[in-house]
């Protein structure tokens, strides 16, 4: 029934998503990808205020006029909405309109989230964070619950340094001393074990 | 013991939520003060912001609050849009300066709009200055309060919630319009507790129509009962001339000022007997509430919410006729709603008159909230002659007494406590500065 007032859109890596059919303010759900949501500010600083994944909701209107956008880290496809269909909608529906408010909260929760672990003061503490994230974030999907040990995750380093506000080189170093470590292994460029969770918590700070 | 000297009672003095008062505020101040303000805020600075929802589900009589009947949808959706857009424009202004610590959601009745509108509004603050874990303040209307407010509410890390109470009797509350089962308090507070959410805050009223000492003392039993963790005691001001929804009330059976002040006293003695901490004029607070902790260290201040423990030197307030304060300025927004809306989304600036704060203000400032807050203030050495001449009529009565160059209320004098601070007010009072006089 939702669908009928959505629009599925595919966009490419690195794209910022536009959306050329409205002008007003959209929401929307990703089928597929993982996308980061930026506001910016005045100075031209950019701040990200959340990474989604697939069966995550965007209820932060984006798009003209607003001071959000949301460009794909990975190719990605989302289900779009105009914002005002769409609420008209939910309160129409108020199994939907629990669904919807429930969603927002998750969505406040990780942009608190977020502004914790980019508010870590050394790149160790940040890196290690955003692999803990990144390990809750990417397990619960397929049959398996719970939080995986190992993960694949869905970009490469240059864009964990872009997403922290590190140097690549910076980034690598780190991975590279966590492994020596015995924290994780790193089986290929985008494979991750972690093989000590309590010290990598540890370190996260 | 407090005693009743209407000889001194007899004046009007203001509240004194900020010095300069309202009163003062003229369109010779306006939007590029408020912008220069903006401008002049230093990196790192602790910021207070305020959040202004001028709706509600019903309108009661006695309020004078900036409110209007929640009514159509489309009007409180269109009003969000515009608040948001005055966020942002404030958060650009800033580019990052100032540290947002602290958000008071006020009305009218923040739960006039829906959970989810709540949340988007407070996930936009909370995104948009970079402010991670600030406190969370939130008014609730008791009437209408749901437990999907209250899931809502604690997942979101809010804090406090202030309820508005006023008063248990059912005679008084059918004379000022605001009908209230005390279900829907009792229901309110498990509801939120059950959430985690135990700083609650009870407002409550004297000297309302047709209220008498047996009344109040009921409402404060039933109060004391229910123990939030602070409570406010404010007397109601008749001012239908000013105020036309008050004149839904019948002004012939309002308590005398010889009952206000009996009313005022009844509160202060049942709930600093019940374990409550006094502070200023009005307020009681648990002493393991932040606000008692911070009245033992002297750190009190006052805002346009009243007596808080917000240390913070610049509020920044949105929404139709919210009130900002810097160091230097107080502002006001617009305060008819559709005109605000259509200013901020024409991309202006919504503040439009206030007053500017002299040198000779803040010292000023610092003395009435000294006497206001901590019962205490040094005087400088310019105003000292002129103060102790002025404030003889309060001496000879024990209402207040000089170390030096400070000067002390003892707690008996709390309800003359305005009427000493009025004295330091540039227009109403009677202490000059020698250097004023030259």
């Amino acid at each position: 029934m939702l669908g009928k007032i959505g629009r599925r859109q595919k966009i490419k890596a690195g794209h910022v998503l536009m959306w050329e059919g409205d002008e007003a303010p959209v929401v929307a759900n990703v089928l597929d990808g993982v996308l980061k949501m930026v506001v910016s500010a005045a100075d031209g600083r950019e701040q990200i205020v959340g990474v989604v994944f697939p069966s995550d909701f965007i209820g932060r209107p984006f798009g003209k006029e607003t001071p959000y956008s949301v460009t794909a880290m990975t190719d990605a496809e989302m289900c779009i909405f105009n914002r005002k269909a769409f609420d008209e909608f939910a309160s129409s529906h108020p199994d939907l309109q629990q669904k919807l408010l429930r969603r927002t909260l998750d969505e406040l929760d990780r942009a608190r989230h977020w502004m914790m672990l980019l508010g870590r003061k050394t790149a160790s503490e940040k890196i290690a964070s955003f692999l803990l994230e990144m390990s809750e974030r990417l397990s619960g999907q397929g049959c398996e619950a719970g939080v995986r040990a190992s993960f694949e995750l869905p970009f490469g380093r240059q864009q964990i340094a872009d997403i922290l506000g590190l140097t690549i080189e910076t980034t690598s170093r780190q991975l590279t001393k966590m492994r020596a470590d015995g924290l994780l292994d790193l089986p290929s460029r985008r494979e991750i074990v972690i093989q000590d969770r309590n010290a990598l918590e540890l370190l996260a700070g | 013991m407090w005693t009743y000297l209407p000889e001194l009672l007899d004046r009007p003095v203001p509240r004194y939520t900020s010095y300069p008062t309202a009163m003062e505020f003229s369109d010779a101040v306006g939007a590029g003060d408020f912008v220069a303000a903006l401008d002049d805020v230093a990196q790192g600075t602790p910021i207070s912001l305020y959040v202004h929802i001028p709706f509600c589900e019903q309108i009661c009589w006695y309020c004078g609050c900036n409110t209007g009947a929640a009514g159509r949808k489309q009007r409180l959706s269109d009003y969000l849009d515009a608040l948001k857009r005055e966020i942002t424009m404030v958060a650009r202004r800033l580019g990052g300066r100032g540290k947002v610590q602290r958000i008071a959601f006020g009305g009218g009745s923040p739960n006039a709009i829906a959970p989810v509108e709540f949340i988007r509004l407070l996930d936009h603050i909370i995104t948009i200055f970079d402010a991670g874990q600030p406190n969370i303040s939130v008014e609730l209307d008791p009437r209408g309060f749901t437990p999907e407010w209250s899931m809502a509410l604690s997942a979101a890390g809010v804090d406090r919630v202030s309820l508005g109470v006023q008063t248990f009797a059912a005679h008084v509350q059918q004379r000022i319009g605001r009908i209230q089962p005390k279900a829907d308090i009792e229901d309110a507070v498990a509801s939120l507790r059950s959430h985690g959410i135990e700083q609650v805050n009870f407002d409550l009223m004297f000297g309302l129509p047709g209220q008498s000492l047996t009344d109040l003392d009921d409402t404060l039993s039933q109060t004391i009962d229910l123990a939030p963790s602070r409570i406010s005691l404010f007397g109601y001001a008749h001012l239908p001339a000013l105020l036309p929804r008050q004149r839904r009330i019948d002004g012939s059976n309002l308590p005398d000022h010889e009952l206000r002040f009996r009313q005022a006293h009844r509160g202060y003695q049942r709930l600093t007997e019940a374990g409550y901490q006094a502070i200023g004029f009005d307020h009681f607070a648990r002493p393991e509430d932040a606000l008692a902790k911070a009245s033992m260290r002297g750190k009190v201040r006052r805002n346009f919410q009243g007596f808080t423990e917000d240390q913070s030197d610049v509020l920044i307030g949105f929404g139709a006729s919210a009130i900002s304060q810097f160091s230097r300025l107080i502002c006001q927004n617009e305060k008819r709603v559709g005109v605000y809306r259509d200013r901020v989304n024409a991309r202006d600036w919504a503040a439009e008159r206030g007053v500017k704060i002299s040198a000779d203000d803040q010292q000023r400032g610092e003395i009435i909230r000294g006497i206001l807050c901590q019962g205490r203030a040094k005087i400088p050495h310019a105003m000292l002659y002129s103060a102790r001449d002025a404030l003889v009529k309060y001496e000879v009565h024990g209402l207040m007494m000089w170390r030096q160059n400070e000067l002390i209320l003892p707690s008996y004098a709390l309800p003359y406590a305005r009427l000493i601070a009025a004295e330091f007010d540039r227009l109403r009072g009677n202490v000059t500065s020698e250097y004023q006089m030259a």
